[in-house]
């Protein structure tokens, strides 16, 4: 299964914009896991997951060709 | 109203009198006059929002200038309120701007936000944005969002219902703040001046659409931008539930917003000439908590080096002097720092965090 991961802010610095090639991750759920795994600095910090540009407020079923985006919150102004 | 100032948004198609209308019987309020803030307010005023409040406590330091663009290198040392609001008044004479020079906190954001219909927070802390979007949540009040962080900005409307959904807001976004430290603002502070203004820019656009019913805000959207690639990446939010959202003043007033100038906190701010004072005393560390790559680089003859990435070690030694005065680029980690001391040393020992950071004070430091 292909997914497209889209990361931004701190986040960008450890994980770049990529396409992977992974087996086994159905869901939302199982590919946070996959990239707290592969990605350890992701684990201390606060983030959100949107599945083809829309915010995951639950674990979601992901489809083949899907965009996953990784977003940190941002305060400075 | 003077028709000719508005002459080319209103001949504009899609826009018009009525539009203009709207603008003029609209009430805002900024908070935060900073690179966002600064923006944002000179479209918002030269577009003839009628009634414009703004909220800021601080002074303006010769750091600001790149960036927020409504003072001069002679404001420097006055009060960001007053400044901002005779260039604005300068610059409209039609329109009424109200001048708010505190903090908000809890005890007096409801009062000041119930004042107007529309809210745009350009602050630059994750207490006062999450302080700022549960009043705004309780009030039910509409909140334009923006923000920056390295090269890039995030841009939202929140507590506004669209045709689809019902209303959203940051905490649907994220439940509960960073830990102190998580998100290192000090240390990451470093923005080109010209992202705020894009943002603040992008954000009184939102304003002015939502204000005239033009287009299609971002209602329960959050935009990404980013100045690199110039691109952008919008998502569309939706309620998430599982977090507290106080629903009346009084579990509002209960919430804990981590505000360190409420109640008591152990710990002091100080500013530069408390800290000459301190300097005479015999038993006192002064300690820069910043990370070694970070400049100005202090004295190390003065200053001792325990950058906040070691600070940890540190806390399990034990170290004689009675006053602790801690210190970093802006006044964030320091308090972060200043908190974990008083928490181990509690009455045995005095801790200070020097308020601002050494940016604030550079004079004070780069002295000869």
């Amino acid at each position: 299964m292909k997914i497209e991961m889209i990361s931004f802010g701190k986040i960008a610095e450890f994980i770049s914009n990529q396409k992977i090639e992974v087996d086994g991750i159905a869901d939302t759920d199982a590919f946070k896991q996959y990239l707290e795994d592969r990605f350890p600095a992701l684990k201390g910090i606060k983030y959100k997951l949107a599945l083809n540009k829309n915010i995951v407020q639950q674990n979601t079923e992901i489809t083949n060709q899907a965009t996953i985006a990784i977003m940190p919150p941002f305060s400075g102004g | 109203m003077s028709a000719e100032r508005y002459n080319r948004q209103i001949i504009l198609k899609g826009f018009g009198e009525e539009a203009q209308q709207k603008l003029l019987r609209a009430k805002i309020l900024v908070i935060g006059i900073g690179g966002l803030g600064c923006p944002a307010l000179q479209y918002l005023a030269a577009a003839g929002i009628g009634h414009i409040g703004i909220v800021d406590d601080d002074t303006i330091s010769l750091s600001n200038l790149h960036r927020q663009i409504l003072f001069t290198t002679a404001d420097i040392g006055k009060l960001k309120v007053e400044v901002a609001a005779k260039r604005l008044q300068e610059m409209n004479t039609q329109i009424g701007i109200i001048r708010h020079p505190i903090r908000l906190q809890k005890n007096n954001i409801l009062d000041i936000l119930s004042r107007y219909d529309y809210i745009l927070d350009g602050t630059d802390n994750f207490e006062s944005r999450y302080l700022i979007n549960d009043a705004c949540a309780l009030l039910n009040k509409p909140l334009i969002f923006a923000a920056v962080s390295g090269f890039e900005g995030q841009l939202a409307i929140f507590n506004t219902p669209d045709h689809l959904a019902a209303s959203t807001n940051y905490r649907d976004l994220f439940p509960i703040p960073p830990e102190k430290g998580e998100v290192t603002n000090c240390a990451e502070n470093g923005v080109l001046g010209v992202l705020p203004g894009i943002l603040g820019t992008m954000a009184a656009a939102e304003t002015i659409k939502l204000i005239a019913g033009i287009g299609k805000p971002l209602t329960n959207k959050i935009l990404s931008y980013n100045l690199l690639t110039q691109e952008q990446y919008t998502i569309n939010i939706s309620h998430g539930g599982g977090y507290i959202l106080p629903k009346t003043v009084d579990e509002f007033l209960n919430m804990d917003y981590q505000d360190t100038s409420e109640g008591p906190q152990g710990y002091i701010e100080i500013d530069a000439s408390e800290l000459v004072k301190l300097q005479q005393l015999e038993s006192i560390i002064l300690i820069d908590v910043r990370e070694k790559h970070e400049v100005p680089i202090l004295d190390k003859q003065i200053f001792t080096q325990v950058p906040m990435s070691e600070f940890g070690a540190f806390m399990n030694k034990e170290f004689y002097q009675k006053h602790v005065v801690l210190i970093c680029q802006h006044g964030i980690r320091s308090v972060a720092a200043a908190e974990a001391m008083q928490e181990k040393y509690g009455d045995a020992k005095k801790i200070y965090s020097l308020k601002g950071g050494i940016v604030k004070w550079r004079d004070h430091f780069l002295k000869p």
